[in-house]
């Protein structure tokens, strides 16, 4: 029978001075998890090999393990699926990435608890509750809008991703922030304001590079990224001045005054005459390569058909109150192989 | 295979990159492209007003690929950002048919509609795909065979899947592939899949954004990579024009050079490092230059 290679991450800081790996041969059975061959190598070869796992079934995310580089939980992913994903014979398991490892591929998960605690994760009513005595009630489209963020199982696979969080420790990072998104665009709770300024705190909402791993990690499509995004607009919407709303500012007016966006006047536009100043070394090292057009410096010229532009954003800005865009994951499944998995049954 | 696009070229290539510009318009026309400039296009927002007003960044860029339509052509970036930005327009527009009706109203105050009828690809894409590496094989006159070259994806040519799909975000091997093709070395680094930082420069320049430019350039040095290489110009200014400032930031020299991906085509099949712009890069390409000569 075919063989293939479990290349197990090890650290057991009682007696090991720095983690290693240890690989176990297994043979490859068709349908079997990442999880079970975890399980399979525990029992017939090493009963020291430490992991956490509960469900089986893709429903408590204990079992989010790195495979091959990238997080996923051991349990929802089959054996041959990732050999030929990766085409190898050797899955390399390591623990979550961005976190202090405690034993093995068991992690700390004290350092997210803590972050979630600073958004409140927990519904703050705006209101008395309702006459009846029963619940807060929520319309159909407001109810879209939180629905699938409430899917995520705190599974720590976007945070185990996330480049913002790679450099820096005190990003909050995408589970946390969609979770406060998910009470921020509640209609129902009343404590969107303090929510938004924690999220706001030295602009962390605003830390997120856009790499899109977190939505491309997740295992329950709870879109964390799209979710940064819109506790973004809310922000904007509810007044909040930040560098990323002066940015989103400066391409907005240019696109209206001349369609592509002037990089030579961004700096200043962007931190004022004494932030530009600072900028002055890497000015001058861009001009003397040839990458400054001068032209820019006094407006520089205007797309074709500009006139078109400006009709399209005056119209867009004047009927956009009443244009309700749904959710991506409420008009499409977002990955094929879910959706084919669906159909399937 | 008609190899005739609608060429969106993003403010980067008519900004801080002209070299990006020149070197994709010098390579396209060696390996039979025509590109039709879309000269009234708009920039595409690069995430910043989507994420301040989404409607208003669907119709700035359903009037971009309004104007492919008219040509009836495809439409070829080349820059990540762009791809995804346009790309996620056509994805809500074309599985949101009230969002899509809403976006032609506002539309027709300029005489355009969006149909829903061309295809976003990438200048990446399309060298593998249309040209093909065969042909781009025969045309190879200066193999890079003494060049160890590192590639850097850039997150939004493979990320996320459901929007872009082109290959597997967790393996992608199109630039190793095309490096092949070109006689050259790909080097599998740390950061071959990983972010430069460039979108939180504002916010987070100190935090996020430098650490981000410094681990992904030390990460290719690490593997003694002679350059890298990347599809996107926005991780090109933040990798190469930036470097100096990542190096300030965590006190050691890098020194990496970072070509754009057509720069890399252009040296294989024959073109002048002077015409593809290699000199107007930050960190030095002089050794470079003396290897090809």
């Amino acid at each position: 029978m075919e063989k293939f290679k479990l290349k197990v991450f090890r650290y057991d800081p009682t007696k090991d001075e720095k983690p290693y790996y240890q690989t176990y041969e297994l043979s490859v059975e068709k349908g079997m998890t990442v999880l079970a061959a975890l399980f399979r190598a525990k029992e017939e070869q090493d009963p020291s090999i430490s992991f956490r796992y509960n469900c089986r079934a893709a429903i408590c995310g204990s079992c989010a393990v790195r495979i091959n580089g990238h997080a996923t939980l051991a349990c929802k992913v089959q054996v041959t699926h990732m050999l030929e994903k990766y085409n190898t014979d050797t899955l390399v398991i390591e623990p979550t990435g961005n976190i202090k490892p405690i034993k093995d591929l068991v992690y700390d998960m004290d350092w997210v608890v803590d972050k979630l605690k600073r958004i409140k994760p927990w519904f703050i009513p705006k209101e008395e509750p309702p006459a009846d005595g029963k619940e807060y009630r929520q319309d159909p489209f407001n109810h879209h809008k939180i629905d699938y963020t409430s899917d995520c199982i705190l599974c720590n696979s976007c945070m185990s991703d996330c480049n913002a969080l790679k450099a820096n420790k005190d990003f909050l990072g995408p589970m946390v922030i969609s979770k406060a998104y998910r009470f921020i665009a509640d209609s129902r709770d009343g404590a969107k304001k303090e929510r938004l300024e924690e999220v706001l705190k030295d602009f962390n909402l605003e830390w997120c590079v856009r790499c899109m791993e977190c939505t491309t990690r997740c295992p329950k499509e709870v879109q964390p990224y799209e979710n940064i995004i819109r506790t973004r607009i809310i922000a904007a919407e509810e007044g909040f001045k930040s560098p990323g709303e002066i940015h989103a500012n400066i391409f907005e007016n240019d696109i209206y005054n001349r369609g592509m966006l002037n990089e030579m006047l961004l700096p200043m536009r962007q931190e004022g005459i004494l932030g530009a100043a600072k900028r002055a070394p890497f000015g001058i090292r861009m001009f003397f390569k040839g990458k400054v057009n001068i032209a820019d410096f006094f407006g520089g010229h205007k797309v074709k058909r500009h006139e078109e532009v400006v009709k399209i954003m005056d119209k867009a800005r004047e009927i956009k109150d009443r244009v309700k865009i749904r959710l991506v994951s409420d008009v499409h499944t977002p990955y094929e192989d879910k959706r084919r998995s669906k159909q399937g049954g | 295979m008609s190899l005739r696009y609608a060429f969106y070229t993003g403010c980067s290539a008519k900004g801080v990159a002209p070299e990006l510009y020149r070197s994709t318009i010098l390579v396209a026309e060696k390996l039979g492209m025509e590109l039709v400039e879309l000269e009234a296009a708009t920039c595409c927002g690069a995430g910043a007003v989507q994420e301040k007003d989404e409607f208003l960044s669907l119709t700035i860029n359903a009037r971009n690929l309004a104007l492919a339509e008219e040509l009836g052509l495809d439409m070829l970036t080349i820059c990540n950002t762009c791809t995804l930005m346009l790309r996620e327009a056509k994805f809500k527009l074309d599985n949101d048919s009230e969002l899509k009706a809403a976006v032609n109203e506002v539309l027709k105050e300029a005489g355009l509609e969006y149909k829903g009828t061309i295809e976003v690809t990438h200048f990446l894409w399309e060298v593998i795909d249309a040209v093909g590496l065969e042909k781009i094989k025969s045309m190879v006159v200066r193999p890079l065979k003494d060049f160890n070259i590192a590639p850097f994806y850039g997150c939004h040519i493979i990320r996320p899947p459901y929007l872009i799909g082109y290959e597997d975000p967790d393996n992608p091997t199109s630039i190793e592939r095309l490096i092949e093709a070109l006689g050259g070395n790909p080097v599998d680094h740390d950061a071959r899949l990983a972010c430069c930082g460039f979108h939180s420069f504002w916010s987070a320049e100190d935090k996020v954004t430098l650490r981000l430019t410094a681990m992904d350039t030390q990460a290719a040095k690490t593997k003694k990579a002679d350059f890298m290489v990347t599809p996107c110009p926005l991780c090109h200014t933040q990798l190469d024009a930036m470097q100096p400032e990542a190096e300030e930031k965590i006190g050691v020299n890098i020194g990496m050079p970072v070509l754009h991906l057509p720069q890399l085509i252009g040296l294989a099949i024959g073109l002048k490092p002077k015409e593809l712009g290699l000199h107007k890069h930050v960190v030095s390409t002089k050794e470079i230059i003396e290897k090809v000569a």
